[in-house]
């Protein structure tokens, strides 16, 4: 009886904050805080980058200074002082690490406890026949790990960290980089263009499916820092590839910054499956601290037959703006984008998507699911774009939104651009709360109403829910219950 | 008006505009030139504006007042329109002594007219309005309904060229109803503003209209319904033609305040495009901060059915027929409303004539001009 007491009060404890909220005591090594070009230049040194990749990143800088931040969303973004913070963090590893058991154990300690298995013997240690799942862990502002790197070679496929694979293969990064996000792109896309430290590098062969999914789970450690890593995929014809993506930071008071920008291309016949489990710190019930996440995501689906598909559930931020977006330019391409986005206590979310369709007989999915709860105000945004030559095109939007309590808001906006009189653009949207005979019905066969509250947003969620790979998918129903932990009654 | 400051397209609510047209307009002065004044639809009270002033020679005041009028408006456009304008008072449980006209006719210029409706408790009125003629007409309309009161406005904009903005901004108080339908069809560009606001329980708001474009004309109308008040229900129905280069944008917001449950608040926005090149832009936004509301909203926009068409084409109605008909009952969803019989037939037969005019941009017929699936 009191093991399964102290079972209970461990399971409280752990909803009762947030699980990933621990700081790591690691040495770490700073930029001097501040961003000037100096600390670009900074950057760039430390990551040993060619000449070319310096003057990219200060174009950028330059740029950025002449820009101002966008203030079209429906957010509250308090005056971010860009002085006040550091901009490269690293903890102080080996040069080079031969293999995984030079990391740092503190470092290794840290992924342990959120989960995350960056030790290839600990996923074969696993059932025959288990799905493998190769990870690159960025931790503030580097790669600290990259797993089943052997394996993925012999199939051609490379998966480094974006500052490797600069240094190894600079032709791919330099002929791709900026191609689908260019430096002038937006505030923070610009912003991440200069002083961005470390993100992942994928790139498949032609007709080769990646043998694993390829997962990066970034982490924000250091105090006073903000994260601004770089993501670049590139699936060249007929290849096919999963990728997952997993947030976590400490709980501090104050907010960090996340900028991080992510280009996908997508060449013939090529796929790509993009999934993220956007779990930030989302500040505390009174609305302190938390990250601020400006992320910019966008694939270009040049080829034909070319598919972009992206899901995300999205949990954590004090502030989310995000839309990741498909350039549909290959004929007969797809986009899809499934989100659930929950926001609670004094959370706000901006988030949705874009589907810019200019190939023949692209087609695009949108599927989002918006839960508010608490004081939060969530905000689904798109964009459907069709040009004149499009011909053909099809598009299915439906947006969803949930609000729990009478102190939240819901919002919707839409766009739709067209231009092509062939084009077919639906677009569906609701706006409900959980009803009390649902509850009442959950209840009475048992359920606590904590319990029926997820199992009932979990149902609302179930159409994205679905798309995720199998490892995310438990991880985001779990995380869908806690976030709306004491968002009814 | 050469120190005109109009808001850019880099504003999200002026996003699709352009008003690049306007500071010259603003810089003409009337021409003068004669321009025909529709026939009076009705026998009721009827005011002409020519370049925004009175003609009193062919107007009918009745119970209507003329001169200055206290309106005020924070939108970029409406706030020009201050001074001299007309109003309609009606005390508690009074009618308008039949359907009111107002018609504004313009020779080129601006002309900037407030106007204001004040309907007391249980009164009611019929009101349309027409644009007709050239250069840049701006209106400011400033709408306050009490309790129960019943307000019908029609307003048509069919100047030949020039620009026609319009801001409404509206009070609807407890039980009170407003419909407003619009049809812009002539050669002139526009943007319909709209701010409505609920403030009253049960209340109920409409508006919605056609916007018929062609050539490289610009129709747009950004509507905000405001739910302030429990149980209230509003209806924004647009449909939005583009033929040629032309764009037509439709923006319509649904607000929900944290006191207005029990919302009911539904969003049809529809566009066709007769032509590759045409625009439809479309925006059917909700904010919603009350939890216990029902809010639809659908947004389409594609070329006429390829099946019903087909189904047309196998009863035996020629292809441009067919069309024609179509492109009618389209229209025809947004104009339906209207609740006076004539205005009502008036604006379908002005919608009829449009789809059945020749596009200045080629000279031949049409809606009907493009063949079965283009």
């Amino acid at each position: 009886m009191a093991t399964r007491n102290q079972e209970a009060f461990d399971v409280a404890e752990k909803l009762s904050t947030y699980e990933w909220g621990f700081t790591s005591d690691l040495e770490q090594e700073f930029a001097p805080k501040g961003l000037d070009e100096s600390t670009v230049r900074f950057i760039s040194a430390k990551k040993g980058e060619p000449e070319w990749m310096l003057d990219w990143r200060l174009k950028a800088f330059r740029l950025w200074q002449t820009m101002e931040s966008p203030d079209w969303a429906k957010l509250n973004i308090p005056p971010i002082d860009y002085q006040d913070a550091y901009y490269y963090a690293a903890p102080k590893i080996k040069p080079t690490l031969k293999s995984l058991d030079e990391l740092d154990p503190e470092i290794r300690r840290t992924y342990e406890k959120l989960g995350i298995p960056i030790e290839e013997q600990k996923v074969l240690a696993g059932v025959e026949g288990a799905r493998k799942v190769a990870v690159d862990a960025v931790f503030d502002s580097v790669s600290v790990a990259t797993t089943f790197r052997e394996e993925l070679k012999k199939a051609g496929v490379i998966f480094l960290s974006i500052s490797e694979a600069i240094r190894e293969h600079p032709e791919l990064v330099r002929k791709w980089l900026g191609r689908v996000v260019p430096i002038h792109d937006n505030y923070f896309a610009t912003l991440n263009s200069a002083v961005f430290s470390d993100g992942t590098f994928v790139y498949i062969p032609e007709g080769v499916r990646c043998p694993m999914e390829l997962s990066t789970y970034f982490r924000i450690n250091a105090e006073n820092t903000g994260q601004f890593e770089r993501t670049l995929i590139v699936a060249n014809k007929g290849s096919h590839v999963s990728y997952l993506e997993g947030c976590t930071a400490p709980m501090r008071d104050e907010n960090q910054l996340h900028a991080a920008v992510v280009e996908l291309v997508a060449l013939d016949d090529a796929e790509i499956k993009y999934s993220t489990v956007q779990n930030w710190y989302p500040g505390d019930a009174e609305g302190r601290g938390g990250i601020y996440n400006f992320v910019t995501k966008r694939a270009l689906c040049q080829g034909r037959n070319s598919k972009v598909s992206w899901t995300q559930v999205e949990t954590g931020s004090a502030i989310t703006w995000k839309y990741p977006s498909c350039v549909l330019a290959g004929e007969n391409s797809v986009g899809e984008f499934y989100s659930v986005a929950v926001t609670n206590n004094y959370q706000q979310a901006d988030t949705g998507t874009k589907m810019i369709h200019l190939g023949k007989g692209s087609r695009s999915t949108i599927v989002s699911k918006g839960i508010s709860a608490g004081k939060s105000n969530n905000t689904y945004r798109g964009l459907v774009r069709v040009g004149p030559t499009a011909e053909g095109v099809r598009n299915f939007t439906q947006c969803d939104s949930l609000l729990l309590g009478h102190e939240c808001g819901a919002h919707t906006v839409p766009y739709i651009e067209v231009k092509n009189p062939s084009a077919q653009i639906e677009h569906e949207a609701t706006t409900s709360k959980i009803s009390d005979d649902q509850l009442f019905y959950a209840m009475s066969r048992g359920l606590g109403q904590e319990d029926a509250v997820a199992l009932i947003v979990n149902g609302f969620a179930k159409e994205v829910l679905q798309q995720l790979p199998m490892e995310f998918a438990v991880e985001a129903q779990k995380l869908l219950g806690i976030s709306l932990e004491g968002s009814v009654g | 008006m050469t120190a005109l400051s109009l808001p850019s397209s880099r504003e999200e609510a002026w996003r699709w505009a352009d008003l690049t047209v306007l500071p010259a307009l603003a810089d003409q002065g009337p021409s003068g030139a004669g321009v025909e004044v529709p026939a009076a639809l009705g026998d009721g009270p009827r005011l002409v504006f020519v370049d925004g002033r009175l003609d009193a020679a062919r107007s009918k005041v009745g119970p209507l007042e003329v001169g200055a009028v206290d309106v005020r408006s924070e939108h970029p456009l409406g706030r020009l329109a201050t001074g001299a304008g007309w109003a309609l008072r009606l005390g508690r449980d009074h009618s308008a002594p039949g359907l009111v006209e107002i018609v504004h006719v313009g020779t080129g210029g601006a002309s900037h007219v407030p106007g204001l409706i004040a309907l007391e408790d249980d009164a009611q009125a019929a009101i349309v309005e027409t644009f007709v003629g050239d250069g840049w007409a701006n209106r400011l309309t400033a709408i306050r309904l009490g309790r129960s009161a019943r307000l019908m406005r029609a307003v048509r904009l069919a100047q030949t060229s020039g620009f026609q903005s319009l801001r409404d901004e509206a009070e609807i108080a407890t039980g009170a109803s407003l419909v407003t339908t619009v049809l812009a069809e002539g050669g002139a560009g526009s943007r319909i503003d709209g701010h409505l606001r609920l403030t009253g329980d049960a209340a109920f708001a409409e508006m919605g209209g056609a916007l018929l474009t062609r050539g490289e004309q610009r129709h747009e109308a950004a509507v905000v319904l405001r739910h302030e008040a429990e149980g209230c229900m509003s209806r924004q129905t647009w449909r939005a033609v583009a033929d040629d280069t032309a764009v037509a944008s439709l923006a319509a917001r649904v607000e929900v305040a944290r006191v207005a449950q029990k919302t009911d608040a539904e969003q049809s926005l529809r566009g066709l495009l007769l032509r590759r090149a045409a625009t439809v832009n479309l925006k059917p936004e909700l904010e919603i901060f009350a939890d216990d509301v029902k809010c639809a909203h659908g947004a389409t926009v594609g070329e006429l059915d390829a099946r019903a068409l087909f189904y047309l084409a196998s009863r035996g109605v020629p292809p441009a027929e067919a069309r024609a008909l179509l492109t009618r009952a389209f229209v025809a969803d947004a104009l339906e409303r209207i609740g006076v019989d004539e205005v009502r037939e008036g604006f379908a037969a002005e919608a009829d004539a449009w789809l059945s005019s020749p596009s200045p941009q080629r000279g031949e017929g049409g809606a009907q001009a493009e063949g079965l699936g283009g």
